[in-house]
């Protein structure tokens, strides 16, 4: 079944994704001050709200598993904070290469682009912490927590532009009330978001297919020192 | 001049973006490959100590 | 945190009453006590805060300018470096002769042990500076008397901000294998709203300008760092000592 809905999701993500790429490059003009480099936007901005929805997801997996102490909660927390983390990266990179288009330098020390690096800093240091316990139930606990405190952090990515004038472009984004995009083109990051989303969603599935087949070994390990 | 390197950067950013995500894919795979490496190891020393 | 039911858990529900103050400021005391006593850690972290201003003195000869640019930045990674001294031995030193289990078994809570650390931690970071500023003052030739009551509170809140994120840390990776590895690679990013925002005020107003307008956002961060995360330290520190 589950292998079914990966199959599924990979079939609709790449289909949205082919699309939405004929959109950006074939369809949608120029805009008028940056040229053709705009359309980073489309991996830019949906990269960056698919990384922060795979860490609302994780603190929120976090939470559960405190409340609950189902381990699968915490299979679920590992799995969204090492995808949100790829997404993440994509973010840095790309926004990065943008920079140096329109700005003229690789990075600035603004407070969208340091906190946004704090974040993958923080969850990084998640993995990490992840790596450094043996036991599982310890290691679940202590990551549930870090991931609530880092959680902090994409409040305040998310909140920086509003909060402080930064080099990093203020709110466009029609759901910020911000200045607002030319029509038709707010409409590809939307898309784009959903496609990536998909692929977030299966890159999460298989993860977590992973970690139970660990577990599987792991008991089987056990069995096999017992007999 | 300035549309070439324009142009170039935007598929450098492309490039870049979904190189990310295939290495992440990649390493899934090679996760993947090691698990069942040692479902092996695991199966066959359960069959050895069944044996004894 | 003895076990539910006992007559101990109702003085820990009763929070901020003057029974659960006094349990704190008692852990309170006994680590500035026990730390008084040896002056170990408080010794490292002094001369290796003094010893990184002394080195980046001479290591960049500074014009007047570049030291007021500078100041900010340079005092508060020196109070960070020689403050993870402090707070890295908060929770690590309970761990000889099983301390940390018989604190976890007395009568107090998770949270009032919490705060009597931070309380302990906060005492002894702002000594630690209060020795460094001066310091740097004559190093660099920095006047940083002027606007006295803004600094004040800069420090104090700053100070505290590092204190609760490291008392917290310290909890949290006190069983670790790897604790030494571990504490640092997660402290410091905690840290980073933090720092800018003591940062920025501290080079403002040692560059001698009343912290004004736009400016006052900083004030704002720090305090809003300070409440949330004493809130979630407080929260939290027991799930990660106990489970």
């Amino acid at each position: 079944m589950r292998n079914k809905i990966i199959v599924g999701l990979s079939v609709a993500a790449a289909a949205l994704l082919a699309f939405n790429l004929y959109k950006v490059f074939m369809v949608l003009p120029d805009e008028i001050n940056q040229g053709a480099i705009y359309r980073i936007i489309y991996i830019h901005v949906p990269s960056a709200i698919t990384c922060f929805t795979c860490f609302f997801a994780a603190m929120i997996a976090s939470a559960l598993f405190l409340i609950r102490k189902d381990m699968r909660y915490d299979a679920v927390a590992a799995a969204t904070t090492e995808v949100g983390l790829v997404f993440a990266s994509v973010v840095l990179v790309t926004g990065s290469i943008w920079a140096r288009i329109i700005w003229g330098i690789w990075w600035t020390w603004d407070a969208r682009l340091t906190s946004m690096f704090v974040c993958w800093l923080l969850y990084a240091g998640y993995l990490m912490l992840r790596r450094a316990i043996d036991e599982p139930t310890q290691r679940a606990r202590l990551a549930a927590v870090l991931s609530i405190f880092a959680f902090t952090d994409v409040i305040i990515v998310w909140k920086s532009i509003e909060w402080w004038r930064t080099q990093h472009p203020g709110p466009v984004l029609s759901i910020r009330n911000g200045g607002g995009m030319a029509p038709g083109m707010e409409a590809p990051i939307w898309w784009n978001y959903l496609a990536l989303v998909m692929v977030a969603t299966i890159l999460i599935m298989v993860r977590m297919r992973q970690e139970d087949f660990r577990r599987e070994i792991d008991s089987m390990r056990r069995w096999a020192h017992a007999l | 001049m300035v549309e070439a390197r324009n142009l170039m950067y935007m598929f450098y950013g492309f490039l870049a973006a979904w190189l990310i995500v295939i290495i992440y894919v990649v390493s899934i795979a090679v996760r993947e490959k090691h698990l069942h490496q040692e479902l092996e190891r695991v199966r066959r020393m359960i069959e050895q100590r069944e044996k004894v | 945190m003895t076990p539910a039911g006992s007559i101990a858990t109702t003085a820990r529900h009763n929070f901020l009453t003057m029974s659960w103050l006094r349990g704190a400021l008692a852990v309170t005391v006994k680590d500035l006590r026990s730390e008084l006593r040896s002056k170990e850690t408080v010794n490292a972290s002094l001369s290796f805060a003094l010893v990184i201003l002394l080195l980046f003195s001479f290591a960049f000869d500074p014009s007047a300018d570049t030291v007021r640019e500078i100041s900010g930045g340079l005092l508060w990674l020196v109070f960070a470096f020689a403050g993870a001294l402090v707070l890295n031995r908060s929770y690590a030193r309970e761990l000889t002769n099983d301390c940390l289990d018989a604190l976890i078994a007395s009568p107090i809570s998770g949270a009032q042990m919490f705060i009597g650390k931070c309380a302990a931690n906060f005492a002894l970071l702002l000594a630690v500076e209060a020795i460094c500023i001066p310091v740097f003052g004559i190093f660099y030739n920095v006047r940083w008397t002027q606007h006295l009551g803004q600094l004040a509170l800069t420090f104090l809140l700053g100070t505290w901000a590092l204190t609760v994120i490291g008392t917290m840390f310290s909890a949290m990776t006190v069983n670790l294998r790897l604790r030494e590895l571990m504490l640092p690679i997660l402290v410091y990013p905690m840290m980073i709203p933090a720092l800018m925002a003591a940062i920025r005020l501290t080079t403002v107003l040692m560059a001698g300008n009343a912290i004004t307008g736009d400016d006052m956002i900083w004030f704002r961060v720090l305090t809003g760092f300070d409440i949330i995360f004493t809130i979630l330290g407080i929260a939290f520190v027991e799930i990660v000592l106990i489970g």
